[in-house]
């Protein structure tokens, strides 16, 4: 997509005076291309002198933006794909993997939101360390220094039993397949996803399994709002790279959320409508200080019931 | 959509895409000339617009390492280096000190709260004393950075807690040194200590937010400061703000830039927050000034209260510390483990 300018260097039927041609018609970018009445377009070639040249740049356009739509799928190949490639990632927690009827699920974005210190980012280390251990390597972006590596020392430890010499190649080779970055604004995260797409598309034989985002709203909050409509157009950007992440990569993503106070002194998600609709399942955290009990309650989910609670709690 | 990615401000971006430049591609492949004449700008104006692409296109090169990204470390890695360094810096209260895991932690963003005349401001200066402990007596050796914005730091009461500091670091020399050791040891005098705070004092919320802008300048002349103490962060934002929206992108962005300092330099950054009045579920009961999203703000949140006649610390957030409480007090030394005759005194 762009300027036609730039599909000159490639394109051979795509001229100088093609861009010319189109320049007459106001087009000057494959979007104005796309806007345009093609049949208008031949037509107005037709009274040129050089009009096959002029058609055969139409059709060289039509071809190339062929190659860049998505192909259209059947039902049929979505269901092999989800029954091939799209599993559940078990969390480690027996009650929360019954709530989600197996635990995260491959190819979708799924959202903790909480209150300050609800155990989001103790679930984010728990599931962290129960993939590690078992399935594949693990992205951390970390975007308020909570990663703590003692604490994922103490947890893959409790999971993998305690054997001793046996326990000590397990951890490293758990934390092993951690890795985590530290982003500090909206844009070095667009750049890291974007960084891990490339090298994901490039390197095959890489196994990422899950990426945890903690906390996407401490990055774009500070932009949201205000008198620019910049901070909207981030969500959706970022919104857009961790879907196609999680969906042609095969990855569950996981991403953290704040609350901030609704109506009546009661608490709502953060980033609002905008981000409402962006993240596959949201998952609501409580915690009871007294008795030190952790809740967890569906917000949305694709295919279950919102309303659906479950408790756990955190050795 | 790949320009919206880039850090342009948003006309430059509607420039770059009524233009027809809506990849980063298309744009990289351009002369800065070319692209000046296109946008209708001058030609620095477009010099930075490609810098700034060509900044980000850079990362995507995949280099030989064992990470998937570009400056990612492992967890491993982490652990490693964190069980190497010495990272904490000791309050001074045995109790204190055992619940946080050896004391503050550098590296991390720590908030204190709690109500006026608790001793937050003493535990800041005791802080501030104690980063400077050498090596050879515990300490990470350090200097500190001490923001003021009440105007409650005193010079005398540092130099007080300064001298307690000197003198139980030459009576430990005394009693663990023995020998030929114990002179070269160097001990420190008070003058010393109070050299090696850096004080700045602000008056209103903009020189705050100068002021953290300007500390990503100045840390990395000084490379010694090892603790960041903001004292207190809320007051310039409590009153006359009449925006409350713009309240909270002020000081998500300053949360942002303090989490960012905390990592790249590893300081420990210690904020100072006050308390105010929270209505729900029918009571009312103390929470911390500036609201939830502030809350998120932080990686460990300590409370301090009074529980009966004692001062208590509650650590309320952290992501690797246990939740647990520890009594302490404050006496003419700083502060120090709790005992029987530092109560608090009732005016009868």
């Amino acid at each position: 997509m762009g300027a036609l300018n730039y599909l000159t260097v490639e394109n051979a039927s795509i001229d100088a005076d093609f861009v010319q041609f189109c320049a007459s018609h106001g087009i000057f970018s494959v979007e104005d291309f796309l806007v345009h009445d093609v049949y208008v377009l031949v037509a107005s070639a037709e009274k040129l002198s050089n009009s096959d040249r002029l058609k055969q740049g139409i059709n060289q356009m039509l071809s190339i933006i062929e190659t860049w739509h998505q192909p259209w799928v059947s039902g049929q190949v979505l269901l092999e794909d989800r029954e091939q490639n799209k599993h559940c990632l078990s969390t480690g927690c027996k009650s929360f993997d019954m709530l989600l009827q197996g635990g995260l699920r491959v190819g979708h974005v799924t959202e903790f939101v909480g209150p300050s210190s609800s155990g989001k980012t103790q679930v984010c280390f728990q599931v962290a360390s129960n993939v590690a251990i078992k399935l594949g390597s693990v992205v951390f972006i970390d975007s308020g220094n909570s990663f703590s590596p003692t604490r994922i020392k103490q947890i893959v430890t409790r999971i993998s039993g305690s054997v001793e010499t046996w326990v000590h190649g397990i951890l490293q080779q758990a934390m092993r397949n951690i890795e985590c970055h530290a982003v500090f604004d909206v844009y070095a995260l667009l750049n890291v996803l974007q960084q891990l797409k490339s090298s994901l598309e490039s390197q095959a034989g890489y196994k990422v399994r899950l990426i945890i985002v903690d906390s996407v709203s401490s990055l774009i909050a500070p932009i949201l709002g205000g008198s620019n409509a910049q901070g909207h157009a981030l969500i959706a950007s970022v919104g857009y790279l961790l879907k196609k992440l999680a969906d042609r990569h095969n990855i569950a993503v996981l991403v953290t959320n704040h609350m901030v106070s609704g109506e009546g002194g009661t608490l709502k998600p953060a980033l609002g409508e905008s981000w409402k609709n962006i993240p596959h399942v949201r998952l609501q955290f409580s915690r009871d200080h007294a008795t030190n009990i952790y809740g967890v309650y569906i917000l949305k989910h694709p295919y279950m019931a919102s309303g659906g609670s479950a408790n756990f709690t955190i050795p | 959509m790949e320009v919206l990615r880039l850090p342009l401000s948003a006309s430059q971006k509607g420039k770059l895409i009524s233009a027809g430049y809506t990849s980063i591609a298309s744009i990289s492949s351009t002369s800065p000339s070319h692209l000046a004449l296109e946008l209708k700008v001058s030609e620095n104006e477009a010099l930075e617009i490609l810098k700034n692409v060509s900044d980000g296109s850079r990362l995507k090169r995949t280099s030989s390492s064992l990470t998937v990204l570009n400056g990612a470390q492992s967890a491993w890695d982490m652990l490693q280096e964190e069980e190497t360094t010495r990272v904490h810096i000791t309050t001074s209260c045995a109790d204190l000190d055992s619940i946080l895991g050896g004391g503050i932690s550098c590296k991390e963003v720590t908030e204190i709260g709690g109500v006026p005349g608790i001793g937050k401001t003493q535990l800041g200066i005791q802080l501030a004393v104690n980063v400077q402990i050498p090596y050879d007596y515990g300490g990470i050796g350090g200097k500190a950075i001490y923001i003021d914005t009440e105007g409650s730091f005193m010079a005398e009461r540092a130099l007080q807690i300064a001298e307690a500091c000197s003198h139980d670091m030459a009576e430990y020399s005394r009693l663990y040194h023995k020998g030929p050791q114990a002179c070269e040891v160097k001990t420190m005098q008070p003058k010393d200590f109070l050299e090696n705070i850096f004080y700045f004092r602000v008056c209103s919320y903009t020189e705050q937010i100068a002021l953290t802008n300007y500390l990503d300048e100045f840390i990395p002349k000084h490379k010694d400061v090892k603790v960041v103490i903001i004292d207190s962060i809320t007051f310039h934002f409590r009153q006359d703000f009449d925006d409350m929206a713009l309240r909270t992108r002020v000081l998500g962005g300053i949360a942002l830039n303090l989490m960012k300092l905390a990592r790249k330099f590893g300081v420990a950054v210690v904020l100072l927050n006050q308390v105010t009045t929270k209505y729900s579920d029918g009571s009312f009961h103390l929470a911390l000034a500036l609201g939830d999203s502030w809350s998120h703000a932080s990686t460990n949140r300590i409370i301090l209260h009074w529980n009966g006649d004692e001062r208590y610390a509650y650590i309320d957030k952290s992501p690797s510390l246990r939740s647990a409480s520890a009594p302490y007090s404050v006496t003419p030394k700083g502060i120090r483990n709790s005992s029987s005759n530092n109560k608090r005194i009732k005016h009868i």
